[in-house]
């Protein structure tokens, strides 16, 4: 395994959030970093602000304040577009809801990230991330074809099949009974040493946080 | 896996928005429904439009086509000369040219039945007349010609004799009564039965075309009428024909003007169905767009269903504005195979054109809103 080193950094970012008049810090200065081949899990209470820094490891949102690295580059103010090339090359996600296309099959929606780039065919490197998670013979399904954990694990091959630097997992196991939960994570810690991806999973499940090399908690918008 | 997907796999937001309408079949047949409907109103209202002008202008016939030339208001003569029909075949070329001397007579049957005719005295016949029954002689030298009105209330067939001035005539052709124009009952003789008569009442000039009769008309205004003086009098109904064919123009610009107003629903419809599909799949969008999938290429998918709509209507309304236009040209001409012909199988090529058009149009602002809504903002919603 290659030594850690460092994906994704956030420094001193603060978020703030404009509700009814309001302005809510989501985020209150926190620093966050995670490195290849580590799985960090955020957990806290609803509210505490972990969807926000998720988004903002995502590239899917922008702080407003502080500074977010990846790969060592200041991503911070790069426009929507150049943050979509980011999010193309760098970084998978995985949902609660799976959030998988209902009209494509299991290999199709893992393409999908790279179905627009006609000079790639994924479609030998889909299979091969299907037949990893276990589902070789469930290329052709679609989705209402598949249980709860064959779609999770569909997910996670899409979100792998650009080689990310970076996997984010958005509560993986909310939607699924602790055994599927059980296998998703011990498929995610096989894949993280296999891909030499960093993830960064988060939850309020327990269960998530053994197979977390490190916890980073959040409360109220700071990392205790 | 079918051939279309198959090909359409290489354009992805074809192959996406392929897909996509293929979710929601009877939201999609609805929406596309709307175009046909627009398309057969635009293209059938356009094949009608053209098939009543055409329709009309066989009605009016020859008319356009025939030069009447008579005594003018300057002449020192009560006709037309001989001279001056010798002037006019000489100018108009190629064209038949027929004079004329007219009269009016009362004919009578043996049982007492009695009918006023107008007798025209001509040249040859076959030239201004045809005939429903019997021949239309090229030079009538004796016979005449009866229409058919007349001849039913006189009881007279082919064959039987007719008098005029003394004299008798057997009837060799039945001609129809040319209704509202110069109409009625007429009887046509041979023009030595007008021989007391020295000059003619008109000569009749036929034209191959409502063009060339105009041109004639020009000639011999030049030739005969210097300046305010009219020695004859010269007249053509293509002016008629011209006067119909813009009344039909306006009218036909009406008929796709009706036509136009509910293809708009239709694409109103499109707009409503796009834009409520784009805020349904909000989320999937927002996943499109968080797995790095660009602005453009979502804008494009949605534009493209848009499109699909368009092309799908479009087809199915074209094929059906052809089945119209077919039953159109049965009924009003009785030759639906007219309605091949490009001046009423363009209108097919318009209802599909506005169609697609319609719908990429009213796809614009769903696909725009879709494709610039913020990833983050699409996933929580």
């Amino acid at each position: 395994m290659a030594r850690p080193m460092t994906v994704v950094r956030l420094d001193d970012v603060v978020k703030r959030y404009r509700t009814g008049g309001e302005v809510i810090a989501a985020l209150a200065g926190v620093d966050f970093e995670a490195a290849r081949g580590e799985m960090v899990t955020v957990i806290g209470p609803s509210g505490s602000g972990k969807s926000t820094m998720l988004n903002l490891v995502g590239l899917l949102d922008t702080p407003s304040e502080g500074t977010v690295r990846l790969d060592g580059r200041d991503v911070t103010d790069f426009s929507e577009d150049q943050l979509t090339e980011e999010r193309r090359s760098e970084i998978g996600f995985v949902f609660q809801a799976f959030h998988l296309l209902p009209m494509l099959t299991a290999a199709e929606n893992v393409e999908l990230p790279s179905m627009w780039d006609t000079s790639r065919d994924r479609s030998d490197r889909a299979a091969d991330l299907l037949r990893r998670v276990g589902l070789g013979d469930r290329l052709s399904h679609t989705p209402d074809e598949l249980s709860g954990g064959q779609k999770q694990r569909v997910a996670i091959a899409r979100a792998l099949v650009n080689e990310p630097d970076i996997l984010l997992a958005d509560e993986p196991t909310g939607n699924l009974d602790q055994d599927t939960g059980r296998t998703i994570l011990d498929e995610l810690t096989r894949l993280k040493n296999d891909e030499e991806v960093a993830i960064v999973a988060v939850t309020h499940d327990e269960q998530l946080v053994e197979y977390a090399d490190r916890v980073v908690r959040l409360v109220d918008g700071v990392i205790q | 896996m079918s051939g279309i997907t198959g090909l359409l796999w290489r354009f992805p937001s074809l192959q996406m928005a392929w897909r996509n309408l293929g979710r929601n079949r009877v939201r999609t047949a609805l929406a596309t429904l709307g175009i046909v409907i627009g398309v057969v109103a635009i293209s059938s209202l356009g094949i009608a439009g053209v098939a009543l002008q055409q329709q009309a202008t066989a009605d009016l016939g020859s008319l356009g086509n025939e030069v009447t030339v008579s005594s003018g208001a300057d002449s020192d003569t009560d006709g037309v000369t001989h001279d001056q029909v010798d002037a006019i075949r000489s100018v108009v070329g190629d064209a038949p040219v027929v004079p004329e001397k007219a009269n009016q007579t009362t004919l009578s049957s043996r049982d007492g039945e009695e009918a006023f005719v107008s007798v025209t005295g001509v040249t040859s016949a076959d030239a201004l007349y045809t005939v429903s029954a019997g021949e239309s002689p090229e030079r009538l030298r004796s016979g005449a010609l009866l229409t058919n009105d007349t001849a039913m209330r006189l009881g007279v067939e082919l064959g039987d004799p007719v008098t005029y001035d003394g004299r008798l005539y057997r009837v060799r052709g039945i001609i129809e009564s040319d209704g509202g124009f110069g109409g009625g009952s007429e009887l046509v003789v041979p023009i030595s039965a007008l021989d007391d008569q020295e000059n003619y009442d008109s000569v009749t000039i036929v034209a191959a075309s409502g063009n060339e009769a105009q041109g004639i008309v020009a000639t011999l205004e030049t030739r005969f009428n210097e300046g305010d003086d009219e020695e004859l009098s010269i007249t053509n109904f293509a002016s008629i024909q011209e006067n119909v064919n813009s009344f039909f123009g306006t009218l036909n610009l009406a008929l796709l003007g009706i036509g136009a107003i509910s293809l708009v629903v239709a694409s109103v419809a499109i707009l409503n169905v796009m834009l409520m599909s784009t805020i349904e799949r909000r989320g999937e969008i927002g996943v499109l767009r968080a797995v790095g999938i660009r602005r453009g290429e979502v804008l494009r998918m949605i534009l493209a269903e848009a499109a699909f709509l368009g092309v799908i209507g479009g087809v199915a309304g074209a094929a059906a504005s052809l089945g119209t236009g077919l039953a159109i040209f049965e009924v009003l001409s009785g030759d639906p195979t007219l309605v091949f012909e490009w001046q009423s199988l363009r209108y097919l090529g318009y209802g599909f054109g506005f169609a697609v058009g319609a719908s990429v149009l009213s796809g614009l602002y769903p696909a725009w809103k879709a494709a610039n809504d913020l990833p983050v903002e699409a996933l929580r919603g």
